[in-house]
C-alpha cells in the first residue's frame, strides 16, 4: 500500500510539472486588470462568437458527410478497390488545414488555373475546405464502429423488415453515434486552434480574438483571460462528449464476429464510387497535384540542401517529441490501470484537455514560466541556448500532444484482459516487469500507432514552433508558413509536398497496424 | 523507462552548457523575406561573422524579448512596422543606436527622432485602380474614399493586418478621434465586400471585377508585375497606382519602414553596428530595391525600374513613432466602426 502512495506522489508531482505553467497562467490571469477584457466583451464578442459557432456547424456537417458516408460503404460492402480505398480516405489527414486553405484560395483564386471571377473568400467555402483536411477524423472512427457492428446489425434490421439504408438510419448511426462524437470533438478542436487559415479567409473566430488582444491591443493579460475562457468552454463539450461515449462500451462489444461484406449492384457500385471518390480527390489528389505542379514550375529555384537541412529537423524535432510523449503517456495509462487511485485518471482526463489549448497560448504559457526561472536565478543564463530553446519546444508538445498519443494505447490496454494483471502481481511481479514482460510486446502496434499520431501532428504543427524555436532553426512548417504569408505560395509547395509526403507515408503504415491489430483480435 | 528520461535530461543540461560562439550576430526578425537570407549570406562571406535568425511575428518577439529581460541572446530586432518598434521601445526593450557612417547612410525624414531604430527600407500604403473603371481625377485623398461616390467599390484587407492598423493610426494622429470615426465609418459603408485575403488577392478582386479601388502596400505590385505567371502579371497590369494627398500643402502618402532596433544588452554590439552599416549601404540597399520592390532607405540609391516607372511622391512626413502611440486608438476606431 505504501507503495503505492510513493507512486501517487510521483506521478503527481511529474503531471505538477508538466502542467505548471499552464495552470499558473490560468490563475494569475484572473488576478489582472481585465479592461480589454470588458472592452472585448461588449465590442467583439458577439461577431466572434457567431463566425466561431457558423464555423464549427459547417465544417462538422461537411466532416461528417465526408466521413461517415464513404465509411459505411467501405465497412460494409464488398467493391474493387474497396482496400485502396480505405487508405486513401485516411490519406488528407497529412495535409495541414493551412496548406489545404491556402492552396485552395490558390485554385479558386482570379489567377488561379479556374480563373473565378466570384469571391471565394468567404466562411462557407473555409469551412468546406476545412472539413477537407478533418474529414478522415470521423471517417476513422465510425470506420472501426461500422465494422465492429457490420452486418450482423443489417441482418437484424432485415429481420425486422427494415432496409438497409433504414437499418443505417435507425440502428448503426445511433449505436455509433459515440464514436462519431469522440471523432467529431477532434475536428471541432482542430477549428478552434486554426489560426492562418481563418485570417485570411478574414473569418473573425474566437482564437482571432484572442491574437488580436495580444498583439493588437497589447494586452497579455486579457489574451489569457480569453484563453483560459475558451479552455473553459472545450472542458465542458469534453465533459458531454466523456457523457455521452458512456455508453460506448454497449455499442462497441456487441459483435466479435467478422463482418461480412454485403455484394454490391451495379447502381449501388456508383453510388459507392461516387462517394468515396469525391473525398478523395477533392481532399487529397487536387491539393496534391496542385502543389506538384507548383514544383514542376518552380524547379529551378528549389535549395536541394535547404529542404533536406529543413526535412532533418522537421523529422528529428518531431521524432524525439513523439517519443517522449509517448513514453510520458504510457506512464500515467499504465499506472491509471495498476492503481486504485483515482487519481491517475484524473490526470489522464486533463492530459486531454491539452489539446484544447491554442498552441499560441501554451507557447506564451512556457516562455513566460521559464524567464521567470531564469530571471531569478541570477547563477545561470538558461536563454538564447540552442538546446535550452530546443528542450522548451518539446516540453510544450508535451503539454499540447500528450492527448493525440493517448487514445491508441488507452485502447490498446483495454484490449487486455484484467486477469492478465491480476495474475501477473499474484506471480510476485513488481510493476515495471509487468511492463517489460506483458503491455510492451503486446502492445507493440498499439504503441507504433501512437508514436505514428503524435508525429504527424508533430510535423504538421505552426503556432507553437514559430514562437519557441531556437536559432536557426526552420522547419518544413515554419518555411511553408513563411513563403504562404508573404504571397509566395507557388515556392511553398516543395516543403508541403515533403510534410504531405512524409505524413502519407506515416499514415499508410498507421493504417496497415490498424488492420494488423483488428485481424490478429477477430 | 526513468533511466532513459533521467539520461536525456542530462545529455540536454550538458547540451545547454556548451559555449556559444563569438563570431556571430543574433537576430530576431519579422522579415521572412528571401532579400534578407541572400543579405546576411553576403555579410558572411563579407566578414565571417555568422548572422543567425530567429523568425516569427513581430508581436511574438517582442513578447520573447520582454521575458528573456537582459538575458536575451539577440543583438537585434527587426520588423516592418515603425509601430511595432515602438512598442518595443515603450516596453524598454532597446537601447539608442549612435553612428555616424549609419546615420549618413539614411534619409533624414525616415530617421527615428529619438534614435531608437534604423529605417532600411520604406513602402507607400497606396491606391491602386481599375483602368477600366476608374478615371485618374477621380482619385485625391485617403479622406475621400469615404465619398458615397466609391460606395460598394472599395477593397482592403482586414483590421487585424498591421498595415491597416499603421494607415489607421496615422489618419487618427492627421485627422483626431471624431473625424477619423466619420472617415472610417464611411470607408467601410464603401466596402466591396468583407475586408479578407492578403493586399495581393485585393489587386485580383479588382482585375475579377469585384471592386474598383483598393489600398495595398507599393511592393506588393511590383512582386505581381514581376512574377512568373502570366495570369498575376494581366492582374497587375489591370491596375494602375496612384499616390494621395499630393496636392500642393497636402501631407503626403502614408508610409512605413522596415526598420532594425538593438536589443538592451546586446552580446554582439560591434557586429551588430557592422551589419546596419552594411544593410544601409549603397551595394545592400541595391540589392533591396530589385528583389523586394520596397523603396530604399539610402538617399543615393534609386528604387528599381518598375518603382520608378512610378514617379516620384511626397511622403507623409508624421513622426512614424505615432504609428505605435495610436495603435489602440486606431484598434478602437475599427471595432466601433465595423472594419472587419
Amino acid at each position: 500500500m505504501n507503495t503505492f502512495k510513493k507512486n501517487e506522489k510521483f506521478a503527481f508531482l511529474i503531471f505538477g510539472i508538466i502542467f505548471f505553467p499552464i495552470l499558473f497562467l490560468v490563475f494569475t490571469s484572473f488576478f489582472s486588470e481585465t479592461e480589454s477584457l470588458v472592452y472585448v466583451f461588449e465590442n467583439l464578442l458577439l461577431d466572434y462568437s457567431s463566425s466561431t459557432f457558423k464555423l464549427i456547424i459547417i465544417t462538422s456537417v461537411f466532416s461528417l458527410i465526408l466521413g461517415i458516408i464513404p465509411a459505411w460503404y467501405v465497412s460494409n460492402f464488398r467493391f474493387y478497390g474497396r482496400s485502396i480505398i480505405d487508405v486513401l480516405l485516411f490519406l488528407p489527414l497529412s495535409i495541414p488545414t493551412y496548406i489545404m486553405a491556402f492552396t485552395y484560395a490558390e485554385i479558386l483564386s482570379f489567377t488561379g488555373p479556374l480563373k473565378i471571377k466570384a469571391d471565394f473568400l468567404q466562411l462557407e467555402i473555409l469551412g468546406i475546405i476545412l472539413s477537407f483536411s478533418l474529414f478522415p477524423y470521423i471517417y476513422a472512427v465510425s470506420r472501426i464502429s461500422f465494422s465492429l457492428m457490420g452486418s450482423k446489425f443489417i441482418n437484424m434490421g432485415k429481420i425486422l423488415g427494415l432496409s438497409v439504408y433504414k437499418s443505417f438510419f435507425k440502428i448503426i448511426i445511433p449505436l455509433s453515434k459515440p464514436a462519431i462524437f469522440s471523432g467529431l470533438f477532434l475536428v471541432i478542436m482542430e477549428v478552434l486552434n486554426e489560426y492562418g487559415a481563418v485570417k485570411y479567409f478574414g473569418v473573425n473566430t474566437y482564437t482571432i480574438g484572442i491574437f488580436r488582444t495580444w498583439n493588437s491591443m497589447n494586452d497579455t493579460g486579457a489574451a489569457i483571460q480569453l484563453s483560459s475562457i475558451l479552455l473553459f468552454i472545450v472542458a465542458f463539450l469534453f465533459f458531454i462528449e466523456k457523457k455521452i461515449n458512456k455508453k460506448k462500451l454497449f455499442s462497441y462489444l456487441k459483435n466479435s464476429n467478422p463482418i461480412e461484406l454485403i455484394n454490391s449492384t451495379i447502381n449501388q457500385k456508383l453510388l459507392i464510387y461516387l462517394a468515396c471518390l469525391i473525398p478523395i480527390i477533392f481532399s487529397f489528389f487536387i491539393p496534391v497535384l496542385f502543389n506538384i505542379s507548383n514544383v514542376i514550375d518552380n524547379f529551378d529555384k528549389i535549395d536541394i540542401s535547404n529542404l533536406l537541412q529543413l526535412t532533418i529537423n522537421s523529422v528529428s524535432i518531431s521524432l524525439i517529441s513523439s517519443i517522449i510523449i509517448l513514453v510520458v503517456s504510457v506512464y500515467f495509462l499504465f499506472n491509471e490501470r495498476f492503481s486504485n487511485s483515482k487519481i491517475y485518471f484524473y490526470i489522464n482526463q486533463f492530459i486531454s484537455l491539452g489539446y484544447s489549448i491554442p498552441g499560441a497560448v501554451i507557447a506564451l504559457a512556457i516562455i513566460i514560466y521559464f524567464t521567470s526561472i531564469d530571471k531569478n536565478i541570477d547563477s545561470i543564463n538558461l536563454l538564447g541556448n540552442f538546446y535550452v530553446y530546443l528542450f522548451i519546444l518539446i516540453y510544450a508538445y508535451l503539454i499540447r500532444f500528450m492527448a493525440v498519443g493517448k487514445s491508441p494505447i488507452k485502447s490498446g490496454f483495454e484490449k487486455l484482459p484484467k486477469t492478465y494483471d491480476l495474475t501477473a502481481e499474484s506471480l510476485g511481479l513488481k510493476r515495471f516487469k509487468i511492463f517489460q514482460k506483458i503491455y510492451l510486446p503486446v502492445n507493440k502496434l498499439s504503441f507504433v500507432s501512437a508514436l505514428i499520431l503524435v508525429f504527424i501532428d508533430l510535423m504538421k504543427e505552426l503556432p507553437i514552433i514559430l514562437i519557441l524555436r531556437p536559432f536557426n532553426f526552420d522547419t518544413l512548417a515554419t518555411q511553408t508558413y513563411e513563403f504562404a504569408i508573404e504571397e509566395m505560395l507557388p515556392l511553398s509547395s516543395i516543403y508541403s509536398l515533403v510534410i504531405i509526403f512524409v505524413c502519407s507515408i506515416l499514415l499508410i503504415i498507421f493504417k496497415n497496424i490498424i488492420s494488423r491489430i483488428n485481424v490478429s483480435r477477430s | 523507462m526513468k533511466r532513459y528520461l533521467i539520461l536525456i535530461s542530462i545529455s540536454i543540461f550538458l547540451g545547454s552548457c556548451t559555449k556559444n560562439e563569438k563570431n556571430e550576430i543574433n537576430i530576431y526578425s519579422k522579415r521572412h523575406y528571401e532579400v534578407d537570407k541572400l543579405l546576411y549570406k553576403k555579410f558572411e562571406e563579407k566578414t565571417g561573422i555568422k548572422v543567425n535568425i530567429v523568425k516569427a511575428g513581430d508581436d511574438e518577439l517582442l513578447e520573447r524579448l520582454k521575458n528573456e529581460g537582459l538575458n536575451s541572446p539577440a543583438d537585434l530586432y527587426v520588423t516592418v512596422d515603425a509601430g511595432k518598434l515602438q512598442k518595443g521601445v515603450e516596453m524598454e526593450l532597446f537601447q539608442k543606436i549612435i553612428n555616424d557612417k549609419i546615420d549618413a547612410n539614411v534619409r533624414s525624414e525616415l530617421k527615428d527622432p529619438h534614435k531608437y531604430w534604423i529605417p532600411i527600407t520604406y513602402r507607400a500604403r497606396l491606391i491602386v485602380y481599375s483602368k477600366d473603371r476608374v478615371s485618374l481625377d477621380q482619385l485625391s485623398t485617403y479622406e475621400d474614399l469615404a465619398n458615397p461616390k466609391w460606395k460598394g467599390r472599395i477593397l482592403v484587407r482586414s483590421s487585424s493586418n498591421a498595415y491597416n492598423q499603421a494607415l489607421m493610426s496615422a489618419m487618427y494622429a492627421n485627422l483626431g478621434k471624431d473625424d477619423v470615426t466619420k472617415w472610417s465609418k464611411g470607408l467601410v459603408n464603401n466596402f466591396a465586400r468583407n475586408p479578407k485575403g492578403n493586399d495581393r488577392d485585393q489587386v485580383k478582386a479588382i482585375a475579377a471585377g469585384q471592386g474598383d479601388l483598393a489600398i495595398v502596400n507599393s511592393y506588393y505590385i511590383g512582386l505581381l508585375l514581376s512574377s512568373e505567371k502570366l495570369a498575376e502579371i494581366d492582374a497587375g497590369n489591370s491596375v494602375s497606382i496612384f499616390f494621395p494627398n499630393q496636392a500642393e500643402g497636402d501631407r503626403g502618402t502614408h508610409i512605413n519602414i522596415s526598420g532594425y532596433a538593438m536589443t538592451k544588452n546586446p552580446p554582439n554590439k560591434e557586429n551588430a553596428i557592422k551589419l546596419l552599416e552594411y544593410l544601409t549601404g549603397e551595394e545592400a540597399q541595391n540589392i533591396y530595391v530589385n528583389n523586394s520592390y520596397e523603396y530604399p532607405a539610402n538617399p543615393l540609391v534609386n528604387p528599381s525600374d518598375i518603382v520608378s516607372s512610378w514617379g516620384d511622391f511626397k511622403i507623409d512626413n508624421l513622426d512614424l513613432n505615432l504609428l505605435g502611440s495610436f495603435r489602440d486608438d486606431a484598434i478602437k476606431v475599427f471595432d466601433k466602426t465595423g472594419w472587419k
